[in-house]
């Protein structure tokens, strides 16, 4: 703690989520970063520090040395970059080194933001058929040759869990309830226009790959997010927000290839990030109020609580069960709607933190949890393949 | 000229072809650490048990049971939607370790962890061989 403590969320600014298939990606990305710099009472003059992806324009050397190039843009030098790679959780663990960043003095003001839009032939595509082929290969030739998907991937988690604890549909369902019912209280989310979800109806949507239904599974969109990331004690100078402080993290990178971890419901990797990001905090998982765990499929919620220590392993379903995770439950967890309803784009960990940074500071309208205080992220990167836990505190 | 429309493994390092040539041969082979005896699936530069580098292409039984699986019923591509639904497996080798591959051979309604399955060969074109499961008997 200490160091990292003295670092604070300033600004976060979350664009229109959905279908930006007529917009670019620098578009959106200096959106979201103007927004979040007017959020946190700045100005993109003030930004000396990247972290992740910059704005992207005619291809070349902009990817590779993103800060450079958004150093061209400000018209002034940009102190420090760094880019971490854990997947979906890559916008927790970029948390940690905007963190580092600040409290060494090797920048000021720190921006990390993630940006989908256009009519990109890949992941970010917003057509869900080239988005679903593209991802498919992401489990390697050893298995993408059988015809495997994302939802395929996490489908095996799911049925083993069940067959291990009794893990079922309905508890699953239930996630997706509590999730959607977020969604529904905020005006930016891709799914809250839908309305409520009822567990039958999450049942009874299209089986994708057994266990896992339709609305088991994540929304498939474009969008942009961005977080400006400073000193706490300018935060508090500047007055229009409670800061909110990096408390604890911790990362665990376990395997690629499924067959190479010794189970497939219990991901140790996991445990071992969010033990290190509660020792550094020094707290206990009772004194946290509100989470944000990835949740790709309704199953990666379910054992990323049981994995982070929330409850026992296997005892997830329980947990989760008529509301755990819902506002107002055990847990409240995923509070905007999530990757499942309320954005799913790109370096989409971004969403998971500005959600719990606006439950933090009270600022989460009708969404909010009641004096929440401590919020705890476990991002997750691939199939549990690699994680970072984040613990903060409003200030 | 194949028609064979689904994806075929790309990127293969050379250090991996002997257990593709043992599929082609229809006796697959994995490699084995010449040090602890750990077998090494898919094909890994080091073992992740010992740490030796040396290891050797070893046959195994190809017999196992269904340790976990998944009937897919929305496919990547329109290819492997002809497909439909059809079973993908993780199955713990009588060896000890896991690999990963379609189920064919039963109804996918039938498939149950635990089941003993065994590994079947699908020439699928005249470069590539892919190795599944099937029910035992």
């Amino acid at each position: 703690m200490g160091e990292l403590a003295s670092v604070a969320v300033a600004g976060v600014h979350t664009t229109e989520q959905g279908d930006l298939s007529e917009r670019t990606q620098s578009d959106v990305w200096w959106e979201a970063v103007r927004g979040a710099c007017e959020d946190a009472g700045l100005t993109a003059g003030d930004i000396d520090g990247l972290v992740g992806e910059g704005p992207q324009g005619v291809p070349g050397l902009r990817e590779t040395m993103p800060a450079a190039g958004l150093a061209e843009q400000l018209g002034q030098p940009v102190r420090f970059h760094a880019r971490s790679s854990v997947g979906a959780a890559s916008t927790a663990s970029g948390l940690n080194l905007a963190a580092y960043a600040v409290s060494h003095g090797l920048a000021e003001v720190v921006v990390i933001a993630s940006a989908v839009a256009g009519k990109s032939a890949g992941y970010a595509s917003a057509n869900r058929d080239v988005a679903v082929a593209h991802m498919s290969k992401l489990s390697g030739p050893y298995e993408y040759v059988y015809g495997t998907t994302r939802v395929s991937d996490y489908a095996l988690l799911a049925m083993r869990h069940m067959y291990e604890y009794g893990t079922t549909s309905q508890q699953l369902a239930d996630i997706a309830v509590s999730q959607r019912l977020g969604a529904t209280l905020h005006p930016a989310s891709v799914h809250g226009h839908r309305g409520e979800l009822s567990a039958a109806e999450v049942m009874s949507s299209r089986m994708v790959a057994d266990p896992l239904h339709l609305l088991d599974c994540c929304s498939i969109n474009q969008g942009g997010g961005a977080i400006i990331v400073t000193r706490a004690s300018d935060v508090a100078a500047i007055g229009r927000h409670v800061p909110v402080v990096l408390l604890g993290y911790g990362e665990g990178h376990s395997h690629i290839d499924a067959n190479a971890v010794k189970s497939m419901t219990t991901f140790p990797a996991a445990r071992s990030a969010a033990d290190t990001a509660f020792d550094m905090a020094g707290l206990s998982r009772d004194e946290i109020d509100v989470a944000g765990v990835g949740d790709h499929f309704t199953i990666g919620v379910l054992i990323g609580l049981e994995d982070a220590g929330f409850c026992p392993k296997g005892e997830g379903g329980s947990f989760v069960e008529k509301g755990g995770t819902a506002i107002g439950g055990r847990l409240p967890t995923n509070t905007s709607g999530g990757f499942l309803s309320f954005s799913h784009a790109g370096q989409c960990g971004i969403f998971t933190l500005i959600e719990v940074v606006e439950q933090l500071r009270h600022e989460a309208g009708p969404r909010q949890v009641d004096d929440a205080g401590l919020g705890f992220i476990s991002g997750v990167g691939g199939v549990q393949q690699a994680h970072s836990a984040l613990i903060l505190g409003r200030a | 000229m194949s028609d064979y429309r689904r994806f075929l493994p790309e990127g293969i390092p050379a250090a991996h072809m002997p257990f593709w040539e043992s599929l082609k041969e229809h006796a697959v082979q994995v490699q084995r650490c010449d040090r602890c005896a750990t077998f090494r699936y898919i094909p890994k530069d080091i073992c992740p048990k010992c740490h030796s580098d040396l290891a050797s292409w070893t046959a195994i039984s190809g017999r196992g049971e269904v340790y976990t699986y998944t009937i897919v019923r929305r496919a990547p591509t329109p290819a492997y939607q002809e497909d439909v639904p059809y079973v993908l497996a993780h199955v713990t080798m009588e060896e000890g370790f896991r690999m990963a591959a379609r189920l064919t051979g039963t109804d996918s309604e039938r498939v149950r962890i635990g089941m003993p399955v065994q590994i079947a060969y699908e020439d699928v074109t005249p470069e590539w061989t892919l190795f599944i499961f099937q029910p035992v008997g």
